[in-house]
């Protein structure tokens, strides 16, 4: 039986104390222990910035790329071999900023991943300045009279686009967003798993008490997941009370499954056919 | 002097040029005859002004011919671009072929022929029979071409378009045409047609490429076309990416999980790759990358030829990387060369650029069949290659900087890779004494990979000039090198296909002793100066050319002459 002791690395870490990361780290592990995968039977790709660090501090089978591409190399590595389980950590920045395209395509696409976006509203890593889902007219050191662009609302985006499964974490709830992505892997297709996690060093505004006094739980709530209008009204519920949970849930063909090519098995498992001119 | 022909059709965008072409190409090289057709279009859907180029010849073309025999033009623009290249005794087939003396023109109602046979859109086949009706083909032979062009459209069109074949061809069989090939039509293909482009696509499938993702840009596109019709009869997926940079880094994921995988770009996607590039090199994760090259910078010429980014992909990217530059002539040697860079990259898990371009894409060569691929090997190891999987380490140290290479999820082994420098198990470093073992390491290969290059081919090495040239300039350099050594001028040609890492060893044999020129197709020789920047020597000059178009020997030929070269 696999435990969450199997998933402890020695390497050391390398986020700030008291960073939300660790409560998403630890959720991955619970996380993958109730789905009974052991750390040689998991993907994880990541970009670049503070979350795409995460697979470095569990054990696991890792490809850590470039800033936004952690999607991109996700679907040629599901394409090779679409019995891979592949989870994505990425932040708000690498994911909706730098990748934003391939965001999208994921999404239309339906490829059977599990994406996790550690959202904490800014740029960690480069030490501060706006992310796409920083609110308008927050402060920072490269914007000091405030943002001036909207924030991206991901989970609208998303459930716009047809995503599947659609759902929001927070870091400061382990075992809720233990649940979420256990949900998301095992959903067939596309899963996005926004994570509302603080910076401790550089967004003083919403911090873990922030959050805290804000969250409710949609489920607790008799939130219908398969109702795409409520989904879509909760998406965009913020302020007061900000929901999580999943959103939206909806059955239908991944991109493996449209590919004719890959009925036969995965690319990597099928032989080799002798060239002929 | 043997039968050479060429013959040149234009028109407008939409009018079906490229259809006339085919039908030519098919038919000559049908009845036993070595063909050339090169497209010349424009970035446009309908209108403006295309031609195309169909050199016919008793033995291999593998330039175009600057020269025209039979000029067939669609509209009265194509009869303006092309007249001043008719030759003496060449014939133009116009609507209104004004201003030229009965012998050498003939005016003919293509718009008005194509509706009496069934339809104005017909007048591109009405045209193919008017060629061949002048040429002199057997008209039974040309009838069967016409079908199987048309076969898999139906019977309608193939019954239109057999009458409008024969109304051209009718309307001129009698006509005296000093071009006429009065011998030769055996009609026994001893080889076969192929386009630039699915020699790419075939070379890759021979060397069991099982991913392909790109981002459509001409003149890369048909690549992945005949890439994507092969699948289904070979294990393979053509996925079309959202950009550029999506498509390359979709090969770095299919490869890293353990398929070979390729992608195929111009220039400015090329741009857009180097990213992926980079994390390729520092992931050492093979990929095999395509760049058919087009005029630049930017958009540049998007339809038209160059050889100008020989720089730009042996040094794309941020900080420095082994990787392997290939230039196919033709396509023959792009077949081998597919396989062989899908081979090298995995081998030494370094990218690999092979560089075409627009000429060698869209034309369509006469080529011998392709040899019996060598048995694809996998450079891979798995659990039982370990004596412990769970000390796996994927950039481990070795004499020669070659890691095993394990894959992800296939044994216990954990497979970690990293984009920033790391340590020897993939995690990430930034230590002085781990940095300093990677960069080592990465480079450790590289005498190993220079090794592994061929030397660049040679003809007449004994002449008192060489004209050193790469990539598919190799057939107009060969002619006129031909042409020159008939007036009696004692000049060879060197043709370098493998030219990063250089294999400077036989390039210091080969050029060392004696004087040589390039030949190439950008602005300031950029062979040239490489050969400098890497042996030492210097060429005694260069002929470039910068237009898009592909070279004429004749062109090559006067460059030596008029600098006197000799």
């Amino acid at each position: 039986m696999v435990t969450v002791e199997d998933y402890r690395s020695d390497f050391e870490n390398e986020w700030c104390p008291g960073c939300g990361n660790f409560g998403i780290l630890e959720a991955m592990k619970a996380a993958l222990v109730d789905l009974g995968l052991e750390p040689h039977q998991v993907l994880i790709v990541s970009g670049i910035g503070q979350a795409a660090k995460t697979p470095h501090f569990l054990k696991c089978n890792a490809f850590h790329g470039l800033h936004g591409r952690a999607l991109p190399v996700a679907t040629g590595a599901k394409l090779a071999n679409h019995a891979l389980t592949v989870l994505v950590n990425a932040g708000d920045g690498d994911c909706y900023g730098e990748g934003g395209n391939h965001f999208m395509a994921a999404i239309r696409r339906n490829l059977d991943i599990t994406l996790i976006v550690h959202d904490n509203r800014i740029y960690g890593l480069t030490k501060g300045q706006a992310s796409p889902t920083s609110d308008l007219g927050m402060p920072t050191r490269i914007q000091p009279e405030g943002t001036v662009s909207e924030g991206f609302n991901p989970l609208a985006a998303a459930l716009a686009l047809g995503a599947g499964f659609v759902a929001r974490g927070f870091s400061g709830d382990k075992a809720q967003l233990a649940m979420l992505i256990a949900a998301g892997v095992r959903h067939k297709g596309f899963a996005l798993i926004d994570v509302l996690q603080p910076c401790v060093s550089f967004n003083h505004i919403h911090t873990h008490g922030w959050y805290k006094q804000r969250v409710f739980d949609l489920a607790a709530e008799g939130h219908d997941a398969g109702d795409w209008n409520a989904a879509m009204a909760h998406g965009r519920q913020w302020g007061d009370r900000i929901p999580l949970g999943i959103f939206y849930q909806e059955q239908k063909p991944t991109f493996i499954d449209r590919i004719g090519m890959l009925q036969k098995g995965p690319l990597i498992d099928q032989a080799a056919v002798a060239f002929e001119l | 002097m043997g039968l050479d022909r060429t013959i040149v059709i234009g028109g407008e965008a939409g009018q079906g040029i490229q259809t006339v072409g085919q039908l030519l190409a098919a038919a000559c090289h049908g009845a036993g005859f070595e063909v050339l057709a090169v497209n010349d279009f424009e970035s446009r859907i309908r209108g403006g002004h295309s031609s195309i180029s169909l050199r016919v010849a008793d033995r291999p073309v593998a330039a175009p011919c600057r020269r025209i025999d039979l000029l067939v033009a669609l509209d009265a623009r194509s009869e303006a671009v092309h007249r001043p290249d008719l030759a003496e005794g060449g014939m133009v087939l116009a609507d209104s072929a004004a201003g030229l003396d009965e012998s050498r023109a003939l005016s003919f109602s293509f718009d008005q022929m194509a509706r009496d046979a069934g339809g104005k859109i017909l007048a591109n086949t009405v045209a193919a029979g008017a060629c061949l009706g002048l040429l002199g083909a057997p008209e039974d032979h040309c009838r069967k071409i016409v079908r199987q062009q048309f076969e898999a459209k139906g019977d309608e069109v193939v019954t239109r378009n057999l009458a409008a074949f024969a109304a051209g061809y009718a309307a001129t069989r009698e006509e005296r045409f000093k071009g006429r090939i009065q011998a030769g039509w055996d009609l026994a293909p001893r080889r076969r047609l192929m386009e630039g482009n699915l020699s790419v696509a075939l070379g890759a499938v021979a060397a069991d490429c099982r991913v392909g993702a790109f981002y459509p840009m001409s003149p890369a596109t048909g690549i992945m076309a005949h890439l994507a019709s092969l699948s289904g009869r070979y294990p393979l997926v053509v996925e079309q990416a959202e950009d550029e940079i999506a498509a390359a880094n979709m090969v770095v994921g299919a490869s890293f999980a353990g398929v070979r995988a390729m992608t195929a770009t111009s220039g400015g996607g090329f741009c857009l790759m180097t990213e992926a590039l980079g994390v390729a090199a520092i992931t050492e994760t093979p990929i095999v990358v395509v760049n058919a090259m087009r005029p630049g910078p930017a958009t540049g010429l998007p339809t038209r030829t160059a050889q100008a980014d020989l720089n730009f992909v042996i040094h794309a990217g941020q900080d420095e990387f082994p990787r392997f530059v290939f230039a196919p002539a033709n396509p023959a040697q792009a077949f081998e060369t597919m396989i062989r860079a899908f081979d090298l990259s995995e081998r030494f898990q370094v990218p690999a650029i092979v560089l075409v371009d627009q000429f060698f894409n869209d034309s369509l060569f006469t080529v011998a069949d392709f040899p019996k691929p060598p048995e694809v090997v996998r450079y891979v190891i798995g659990d039982a290659d370990m004596v412990d999987p769970a000390a796996y380490r994927r950039f481990a140290v070795t004499a020669d900087g070659v890691s095993p290479r394990a894959l992800p999820c296939r044994g216990k082994a954990l497979v970690v890779a990293a984009s920033d420098d790391h340590r020897e198990d993939g995690h990430l470093s930034e230590t002085i004494e781990d940095r300093r073992k990677m960069v080592a390491k990465r480079f450790a290969k590289l005498p190993d990979m220079e090794a592994a290059m061929r030397p660049p081919e040679v003809l007449h090495p004994d002449a008192d000039l060489l004209l050193v040239t790469w990539g598919s300039s190799r057939g107009a350099v060969r002619e006129a090198v031909e042409s020159l050594r008939g007036e009696g001028r004692s000049v060879g040609a060197v043709h370098f296909c493998d030219l990063w890492p250089l294999p400077a060893v036989h390039v210091a044999e080969l050029l060392g002793s004696r004087p040589f020129v390039t030949v190439e197709q950008n602005f300031s020789g950029q062979l040239g100066r490489l050969l400098r920047a890497q042996t030492g020597l210097a060429p005694g000059g260069s002929i470039t050319r910068t237009d898009g178009r592909p070279f004429f020997a004749e062109e090559i030929v006067a460059g030596i002459e008029k600098n006197e070269m000799t």
